[in-house]
């Protein structure tokens, strides 16, 4: 059914509401590895969605699909500033993450639902599996959301 | 240092394949990614591992808020088996399904000897 009235897009802060009732009862643990686990399952039917499963398409070009389909012009989820490897890992620079909005500043929260939406496109499209961690928060002062996925086994 | 996934694959393979009544087994990290599993057909890999670690972050959250202390496992009892649950050191999760036949004291005795195994590899 489609709203006919509102459309698609709810707020922020009743999708916020509902992460804390679901950590209020299950904790913080078992709702983040929901989050992500929920995440990653968005990631892969995006990357299905845009017809780029096992594609391998360059980083860069996958940072740009995915910044489109998840930014302003998309879901907005969150702003996907660039994608690159590091060393042995790929890190994803994203702003404005969902996870992050509303939250203080020093709060210790961290990316789930983001990070897992980025993680299984990255799955899905590269054809392999990662290991992924938010390794640095603008609630912390940093300049974006990193996320950092590294091939496992 | 990387986990040695294929050695933790063939541990699970030889407990599955080599002990009566066990039907699978998966390890899967705290935040519910799959490191390892044989399981029967038909069962999402992925699934099963965010099942795994979020049913025992939660057995951990209700020993804590109903003062059951540190959870050693969650054992969950159906008409077709067991679904035992066991925190396997600080890295990983065991999940070990088994047939409703399955002799409980041998299982864990089974699963006692697997996890200290598996922590020898995850070390």
């Amino acid at each position: 059914m489609q709203r006919q009235e509102l459309g698609d897009f709810f707020s922020v802060i009743c999708f916020k509401a509902a992460i804390s009732g679901m950590e209020e009862a299950l904790g913080e643990k078992a709702t983040a590895i929901a989050l992500t686990t929920a995440g990653r399952a968005r990631g892969k039917q995006l990357a299905a969605d845009l017809e780029l499963v096992g594609k391998g398409l360059p980083l860069d070009v996958l940072a740009s699909k995915l910044a489109y389909a998840l930014g302003k012009d998309g879901t907005r989820l969150c702003i996907i500033e660039k994608i690159v490897e590091e060393g042995d890992a790929i890190r994803a620079y994203t702003s404005e993450t969902l996870c992050s909005s509303g939250e203080a500043q020093g709060s210790s929260r961290r990316c789930t639902f983001t990070l897992g939406a980025v993680w299984g496109a990255l799955e899905a499209v590269l054809g392999k599996r990662f290991q992924g961690k938010h390794v640095e928060s603008v609630l912390q002062g940093g300049s974006h959301d990193v996320f950092e996925f590294t091939v496992l086994g | 240092m990387p986990i040695n996934v294929k050695k933790i694959e063939s541990i699970l393979q030889n407990f599955v394949s080599g002990t009566s009544d066990i039907q699978g087994a998966t390890l899967v990290s705290p935040d519910g990614l799959s490191l390892a599993s044989v399981l029967p057909g038909g069962m999402d890999d992925e699934r099963v591992s965010a099942m795994s670690a979020s049913m025992l972050s939660l057995g951990e959250r209700i020993g804590s808020e109903l003062a059951r202390g540190t959870v050693d496992r969650i054992y969950v009892e159906g008409n077709k088996g067991f679904g035992i649950l066991t925190s396997c050191g600080e890295d990983a999760v065991l999940l070990v399904l088994a047939t409703e036949s399955a002799k409980q004291g041998m299982l864990m005795l089974e699963i006692k000897r697997l996890v200290s195994e598996l922590k020898l590899v995850l070390m």
